[in-house]
């Protein structure tokens, strides 16, 4: 990715920095898919990852508290506020920490954190897997994965 | 029976040759390396033939698409380079190779072949993670991760098994693999393979594939119907495919010899391309080609089938007549059969699953658990131990290897004294190899389940310790892991589970405890919460059995097995002679020892209330301090393994419940189901996210393993082994795994053989199945945990396979430690202070 990208997808995604850096909270997804959009914007070889997906994938917390529908379609991804009710694939989690640890955790976490913060995959859990490589090449490209 | 014409059944004078001995170095030194080759051939020739457009595939688009892949499968004679981790990441180092055996299951030197059809696409989230994990990393290069991520993965998101079963199953279907995806109830591993069982090499050996090809050509002339001329076309493309890739192996040999100025190496490689130019097309005329035919089919069978539990069966039998021939000729010679077998060994030996680091926990440190099977009976009952059984023991003895997974069979009536020493001297020798089974026992459990008494006395081990008929039985013995300790856990708690809250229920709601009456209605209510467990998995096997049959037909298998040519049917359509599905039990000694402890302090002792029974284990025993020590005290709470009436008695209600609870049950292909008692290293795995049971076992502790005793409740090796060894072998039919440690005495060796053997015949004289060891003392293993760089090699029996004790999770490794080791001179079990390894318990659960 160019410097000048570099630059922009880094100012754009100094949310998800914050939350990967810091304490992880319930802006944890909007920041991650806006940093995903962003970055399919500015990179093409991060786009590429996406060549031909279409995918409807939602985000709930089981207390309705965050909630989010990523649809990746043509190459890009755009994102709205309000789970939708037919799905590829849904994430229902119990908090912020347990989803980012579930898409982001290094060696050994992500069992532990499957059975100590639940995480309900419903759908295509192929489409989790691929979410889960877009989501640790971002934080790579932001050098904090 | 053949004669023993050996003079030193140890073979002590045969050491490895010095270039084995550098291929072995380099075999330890190298990282596993993820390898695409598989899944780019299948996904491109899958695409080429329009097989993710139909609903259906057949085994001869199967035997198309793999004829193909094999045809077109980079023939590599020798590696040159393998990675070595590093502090600094992966490095790359050369090294000779100079195997007899050309070919390998990846096109690397010890590789991780991917199955995108399975459960491949699991590592898509960890594709840049997987090189410099911690555990276990595995190599993966940049352009394989482009091929993987763009070229692969992407075409089977819908096509793997997984989703393959849910899109075309129905709600219920749905829901159980919702259950299966919980991972705390049970596992079924139909989404990842079948593999487990054993291939009948026989014919390719005796008649070579040629005759295979035109036996399946002939019968297709006079089948009736398109199905059946459709399959047989099938087994003659598959094989086909076979003799296709030793073909371009014995040319790229060839091609070699002709660049090669070293004459040694020259004729090395003009031997490869002689022999493999001949078999396995042709019958095999040599001990080596005969090798050379087991091998190359060995590596279609792993193209067809993941690499997990596939085995190969009775090669000292199969073998054994090529052997005799060439050493009676002059053509062989002893310490040349040693070194010829080395070198198959580091080729089985060559490939490793695929774990994710979800599953490092549960399977890390596992190898491809290949079992070899040796010695015992032949099929009229006589011996079958010969001079070739004792050559590979030796050669399994000098390379220490985790794969393949070598068990021997011991008949006490029919098999020498003396083999046995041998068996025991080896383990003694290696720390924890071969494991044992009595013939006795295994053939009177298989007379129960359906085989006849020449199919069972004809019997290899496959995968762990699970027995089933040479080359005709067709078992998924792993086909579901149930964790007994959450069916436990359902009665305790009224059908709920404590790590997924009081909300959601699971199992039927039969009642609170603490409002039974007596103990018949707390056994009761474990019995309705058993065979509702056991309907699930049974039911969601059934299921992704049916998706295998519509997606996942297996023609090399097929034609490399008993009963597929015979009846016109693909294995996994019912074909093999005989069919079963394995159902493996987690946790039974914790399980009878909890009901032990609630008959006799709830009901018996009245020395507690259930429902302070329950709050104690919600605590996980915080302030129930006395009760726990009441309970860890085998003299106040019975326990399973001391030859307690009481305890025992629990553990064979247990296992009679598991067995009656799959009677009369027929699966997808007709089989009937199995119970068996080994766990892997699920044992330590799942006692992590489990909590506090009423045995007095504390929340994320270790499970015990396999059919033992629970570690620190047998102070003496006798009784343990006449627990174990009570329990009616007609029950246990899928196999056990009894794990014992001895420590290697300081004293006379002589004596320490010798009551290695007695220990041994005690237990199967009293009916034991099977018996493994680790023979590695407590400070060994400790020095091995702080400076796993000198302990490279140390094997382990883990429970059934064989592993790398470094390899292992922090808590497999403290399970090994913890485990009761007993003092080979007395059967005394030694006390250790506590050593703590693990960063602490109940990290994950309730």
């Amino acid at each position: 990715m160019a410097a000048a990208s570099q630059a922009k997808l880094r100012a754009a995604s100094c949310d998800l920095v914050a939350e990967l850096t810091g304490s992880v909270t319930d802006g944890f997804l909007e920041a991650l898919l806006r940093g995903m959009a962003v970055s399919f914007a500015l990179s093409d070889s991060y786009r590429q990852n996406i060549d031909g997906f279409d995918a409807v994938f939602v985000f709930r917390t089981r207390d309705g508290r965050v909630g989010a529908t990523a649809v990746f379609q043509y190459g890009t991804l755009s994102v709205e506020s309000q789970p939708r009710s037919a799905f590829d694939t849904r994430i229902s989690f119990q908090d912020s920490d347990g989803l980012s640890k579930s898409l982001l955790a290094g060696d050994q976490d992500i069992l532990n954190t499957m059975l100590s913060s639940p995480v309900d995959a419903e759908g295509n859990l192929s489409y989790l897997y691929r979410f889960g490589f877009l989501a640790k090449e971002l934080t790579l490209q932001l050098g904090v994965g | 029976m053949s004669p023993i014409t050996l003079e030193d059944l140890s073979l002590r004078d045969v050491e490895l040759s010095p270039p084995l001995r550098l291929l072995r170095d380099a075999y330890f030194r190298a990282a596993p390396e993820i390898c695409t080759e598989r899944a780019r051939l299948v996904t491109r020739y899958s695409l080429e033939a329009g097989l993710f457009q139909q609903d259906r595939i057949t085994s001869l688009d199967k035997a198309r698409l793999y004829r193909k892949v094999l045809e077109n499968r980079a023939p590599v004679v020798w590696h040159a380079k393998a990675y070595q981790r590093t502090p600094q990441g992966m490095r790359e180092f050369a090294f000779q190779d100079t195997s007899p055996f050309a070919g390998s299951t990846t096109s690397h030197f010890k590789g991780v072949p991917l199955y995108p059809e399975f459960l491949a696409l699991g590592l898509w989230p960890e594709l840049r993670t997987i090189s410099h994990r911690a555990s276990n990393p595995n190599q993966l290069s940049e352009e394989d991760i482009r091929v993987l991520n763009s070229e692969v993965f992407p075409r089977w998101m819908n096509h793997n098994i997984t989703e393959l079963a849910r899109i075309n199953g129905t709600d219920e279907d749905c829901r159980r693999l919702q259950l299966l995806q919980k991972l705390l109830f049970f596992l079924a591993s139909k989404p990842n393979c079948i593999s487990h069982t054993v291939p009948d090499f026989s014919r390719a050996l005796r008649e070579g594939l040629r005759a295979v090809i035109n036996d399946a050509l002939a019968r297709k002339e006079s089948a009736g119907d398109q199905g059946r001329q459709d399959f047989y076309q099938a087994l003659a493309d598959a094989m086909e495919g076979v003799i296709a890739y030793a073909r371009n192996l014995s040319d790229a040999a060839s091609q070699g010899a002709g660049g090669e100025s070293d004459p040694a190496k020259k004729a090395a490689l003009e031997d490869i391309a002689r022999i493999y130019r001949r078999v396995p097309e042709q019958p095999a005329a040599t001990f080596r080609e005969g090798l050379t035919t087991v091998w190359v089919c060995w590596t279609a069978a792993h193209l067809e089938n993941p690499n997990i539990g596939l085995s190969l069966g009775r090669l000292d039998q199969l073998l054994y007549d090529l052997y005799r021939q060439d050493v009676q000729a002059g053509r062989l010679t002893v310490d040349e059969a040693v070194q010829l077998l080395g070198h198959l060994w580091l080729k089985i030996g060559d490939h490793v699953p695929m774990v994710p680091d979800a599953g490092e926990q549960l399977f890390g440190g596992s190898g491809s658990n290949q079992a070899i099977t040796i010695g015992g009976v032949d099929g009229n009952g006589q011996d079958a131990v010969n001079d070739l059984t004792y050559v590979m023991l030796r050669a399994t003895e000098l390379m220490k290897l985790r794969d393949p997974n070598l068990n021997a069979r011991y008949h006490p009536e029919v098999n020498e004294d003396r083999y046995l020493h041998r068996l025991c001297q080896a383990n003694i020798a290696t720390g924890a190899t071969p494991a044992l089974h009595n013939d006795r026992a295994v053939i009177r459990s298989l007379l129960s389940s359906g085989h006849t008494l020449a199919q069972a006395r004809d019997y290899a081990v496959i995968g762990c310790v699970e027995p089933g008929s040479n080359g005709r039985f067709y078992g998924h013995t792993g086909a579901i892991l149930l964790l007994l300790p959450t069916v436990l856990e359902l009665a305790l708690f009224n059908g709920r589970h404590r790590n997924f809250g009081e909300e959601t229920v699971y199992g039927p709601e039969t009642g609170d405890p603490a409002a039974f009456a007596t103990f018949t209605d707390f056994q009761a209510a474990f019995q309705t919460q058993l065979r509702s467990m056991v309907d699930e998995a049974v039911l969601l096997n059934d299921w992704l059995g049916r998706i295998h049959q519509r997606f996942y037909p297996t023609p090399i298998l097929s034609a490399l097995f008993e009963g597929p040519m015979e009846k016109g049917a693909d294995l996994i359509d019912g074909g093999a002679a005989i069919n079963a599905s394995g159902i493996a039990i987690i946790g039974l000694a914790d399980v009878a020892d909890s009901l032990a402890a609630i008959e006799k302090l709830v009901y018996e002792d009245r020395a507690v209330p259930f429902a302070d029974f329950l709050n104690a284990l919600r605590a996980n025993y915080q302030g129930y301090e006395t009760l726990l020590a009441r309970l860890k005290n085998p003299d106040k709470t019975p326990r399973f393994g001391n030859d307690n009436a009481r305890a025992d008695g629990h553990a064979a209600w247990l296992v009679e419940n598991l067995h009656e609870a799959v009677q009369g049950r027929a699966n997808y292909r007709g089989g009937n189901y199995r119970i068996g008692y080994w766990t892997m290293t699920n044992h330590a795995g799942f006692g992590r996210f489990h909590g506090a049971t009423p045995n007095g076992r504390q929340a994320g502790e270790n499970f015990s393993s396999g059919l033992t005793p629970c570690s620190g409740v047998t102070p003496s090796l006798v009784p343990a082994l006449l627990s174990v060894a009570g329990l009616s072998p007609e029950y246990i039919t899928n196999g056990l795994a009894l794990n014992l440690k001895f420590t290697p005495d300081d004293g006379d060796p002589a004596a320490m053989l010798e009551n290695f053997v007695a220990f041994v015949k005690g237990y199967f004289d009293a009916g034991g199945m099977e018996i493994q060891f680790n023979v590695t003392s407590h400070a060994d293993f400790i020095a091995a945990v702080q400076d796993p760089s000198r302990y490279s090699e140390l094997l382990v029996r883990v429970s059934g396979y064989t592993a790398y004790f470094k390899d292992l999770s922090p808590m497999m490794q403290q399970e090994i430690i913890d485990r009761t080791e007993y003092r080979l001179s007395t059967g005394a079990a030694i006390a250790y202070g506590p050593f703590a390894l693990s960063k602490g318990v109940s990290d994950g659960c309730c």
